[in-house]
């Protein structure tokens, strides 16, 4: 009995204390409070938001209504896998992330490579700093310069190379769906390659100098400096790069951008590989009004990312013995 | 030259082989990323019927201002511009404003809860619910359709609250005490003490989160109806799609009897100024590359 109160009292001092502190920092609890807020609005609802996959949701009924409406299960995952365009969604979506990582991947490396092969300080710094500057251009700009480049009527390939009778009709390049994957990771390497080099040269640059030296007095060339020395220095680097590459595989992995590049090269021309899982969603669920529907597709895409998150953070402790977490 | 000469001397065939071809491709590359940002430049200072021909590519040919005049009474474009430039403008300063005084907050010695907080920091920076609940929230708060859905959702950012916990950690504690021995409270000491000694992070906050903004466009698409409150990104799109499709009713023809002005000329300006912004913000963005790059890595 005695304890038992004796345990209340406790309880309620603790409390007391607590309020007693919380009170002398009201000012940045507030601070905190006001963004833990903002979160909540903007992050958490959406994320159990989710939930309106499942539920009969109609947009009318609001935030409200997504907690409120019916379950009907798994009806909008088995509309989706039977919708006529799914096969085509799936296909594009992984072909184009797949080549991004053959293709895209394996480029800032070698460019890191060759910049740290430069002698001359002077030209390695322009290269450099031109090189990643189309990271910050808007991927809209860059849709401007594939058209400025590859446009069938306008296009500078097209007209210098018609002038120069090397090709007697137009290219066409942006209104073909044959050439839209080849477009998508060109323009992504085009944008992304200087600015994932960065992390690369950091990595050489942490490398012992006196290893190169070493080696030369060795009588190794500079070519079996790079295979012997610089690659095995980056392969920490390269790993970690690469389970986030593989982690974020269907957002089109290291360089990004395949819903961007898909919504804007893409058109009603070349939508049969164009079109891409995410695209799709964003089109049924706020062109067509179909939000539950968009919302199911959405989340097929974001169970997939995670379970490469989480398989490719367990291959690359396997074998390296690091991961990301 | 004895310098030049001890450089040169000892360089066995595979150097010289390896540096040339290293540096020929290195050209290469910088040609291939510099080229359509200058070509674009020397086309938006040509007449655009005088463009149409062909064969620009070094010079403009016939110079011009009359692209960027066009461009600049155009209502579209100019209102486009407007609404670029002010919700950078107020949506950089809200973000950095608000991002600090959060992360002034957790940076708080002693902060009761911290465990509890950091946690949804962390959740919220790794999973999202997607586009499509995140559209029925901002409907629901009646966003849609109105300038602040540009500002609002993106004045927290997530990545720079951590950035900039970690950077008021590291300011020293006598400064804040002093100040509160004088008798200032913190806000007070937030805003007379904190903000003018980051300087460097507030600085580099700005310019990436107003590099952002400049170019965001996903948005306007979407979030937006209203004619006058669209960007120049979207306004951008717009025009490029209804010239790359093959049927096209106006194509590259004159867009004003006015000018030497065309469709194509004036898009291309568009691109400029665009560009612009990023070009003139580029330098001191550079200086904060690295350190950026390597925390965008960790974060993943």
């Amino acid at each position: 009995m005695k304890a038992n109160t004796g345990a209340i009292s406790n309880k309620n001092t603790k409390a007391r204390m607590t309020w007693k502190q919380f009170k002398r920092q009201v000012y940045p609890q507030s601070f905190v409070l006001l963004g833990v807020l903002f979160l909540v609005i903007f992050s958490y609802v959406p994320m159990f938001g989710i939930i309106m996959a499942f539920k009969d949701y109609k947009i009318t009924s609001g935030v409200q209504g997504i907690f409120t409406s019916d379950w009907v299960g798994l009806k909008y995952f088995s509309e989706f896998v039977n919708d006529y365009k799914f096969g085509d969604l799936v296909r594009n979506t992984l072909v184009i992330s797949f080549l991004k990582i053959v293709f895209a991947f394996p480029i800032p490396i070698l460019f890191a490579v060759m910049l740290n092969e430069l002698r001359g300080m002077v030209f390695k710094r322009i290269v450099q700093t031109v090189s990643y500057l189309p990271h910050f251009i808007s991927w809209v700009v860059v849709l401007g310069l594939a058209y400025v480049f590859f446009s069938a009527q306008d296009g500078i390939i097209n007209t210098l190379l018609m002038t120069l009778n090397v090709i007697d009709k137009p290219l066409d390049v942006l209104t073909n769906p044959d050439k839209f994957w080849g477009l998508a990771v060109m323009s992504a390497i085009w944008k992304e390659a200087g600015w994932w080099t960065i992390i690369f040269l950091a990595a050489i640059a942490g490398i012992n100098p006196a290893m190169y030296e070493a080696a030369q007095l060795d009588g190794a060339g500079r070519l079996k400096r790079i295979w012997h020395i610089t690659l095995p220095g980056i392969q920490g680097a390269v790993i970690v790069v690469l389970v986030m590459s593989i982690g974020s595989l269907l957002g089109g992995g290291l360089v990004g951008s395949n819903f961007e590049q898909s919504f804007l090269l893409g058109n009603s021309v070349n939508s049969d590989t164009s079109e891409i899982v995410q695209t799709y969603a964003f089109k049924v669920g706020l062109a067509e009004g179909r939000f539950a529907y968009a919302a199911a597709i959405d989340l097929v895409q974001s169970v997939i990312s995670v379970f490469l998150i989480f398989t490719s953070n367990y291959i690359a402790k396997k074998l390296s013995g690091q991961g990301l977490f | 030259m004895d310098y030049i000469l001890r450089r040169w001397r000892g360089r066995t065939l595979e150097d010289w082989v390896v540096d040339s071809v290293n540096m020929f491709l290195l050209l290469l590359v910088l040609i291939v990323t510099l080229y359509p940002f200058y070509y674009i430049l020397i086309i938006s200072f040509n007449e655009g019927t005088d463009a149409a021909r062909g064969g620009i590519y070094f010079w403009p040919r016939k110079f011009t201002l009359d692209n960027y005049e066009t461009f600049l009474n155009d209502h579209k474009w100019r209102i486009g511009f407007l609404v670029s430039s002010a919700r950078t403008i107020v949506g950089t300063l809200l973000g950095v404003l608000f991002t600090s005084l959060v992360a002034y907050g957790l940076a708080y010695k002693q902060l009761i809860f911290k465990k509890v907080y950091f946690p949804i920091i962390i959740v919220a920076m790794y999973f999202s619910g997607g586009l499509i609940p995140y559209y029925v929230v901002l409907r629901e708060l009646q966003l849609l359709n109105t300038f602040a859905v540009y500002v609002i959702p993106t004045m927290l950012n997530l990545f720079f609250l951590l950035i900039a916990v970690s950077f008021f950690n590291d300011i020293p504690d006598e400064l804040q005490e002093s100040a509160k021995i004088d008798g200032a409270n913190d806000l007070t000491i937030f805003y007379k003490i904190i903000l003018p000694v980051s300087k460097p992070l507030l600085a580099t906050m700005s310019l990436f989160l107003g590099v952002g903004q400049w170019n965001s466009w996903m948005d306007s698409a979407y979030f937006v109806r209203n004619e006058n409150l669209r960007t120049l990104t979207y306004r951008m799109i717009e025009i490029i799609n209804q010239s790359t499709m093959p049927i096209d009713p106006v194509g590259s023809a004159i867009a004003s009897s006015m000018n030497t002005t065309t469709t194509f000329s004036i898009q291309i300006t568009a691109m400029v100024v665009a560009i612009l912004p990023i070009i003139c913000v580029y330098p001191f963005l550079q200086k904060h590359f690295v350190k950026g790059v390597m925390l965008g890595a960790v974060k993943g």
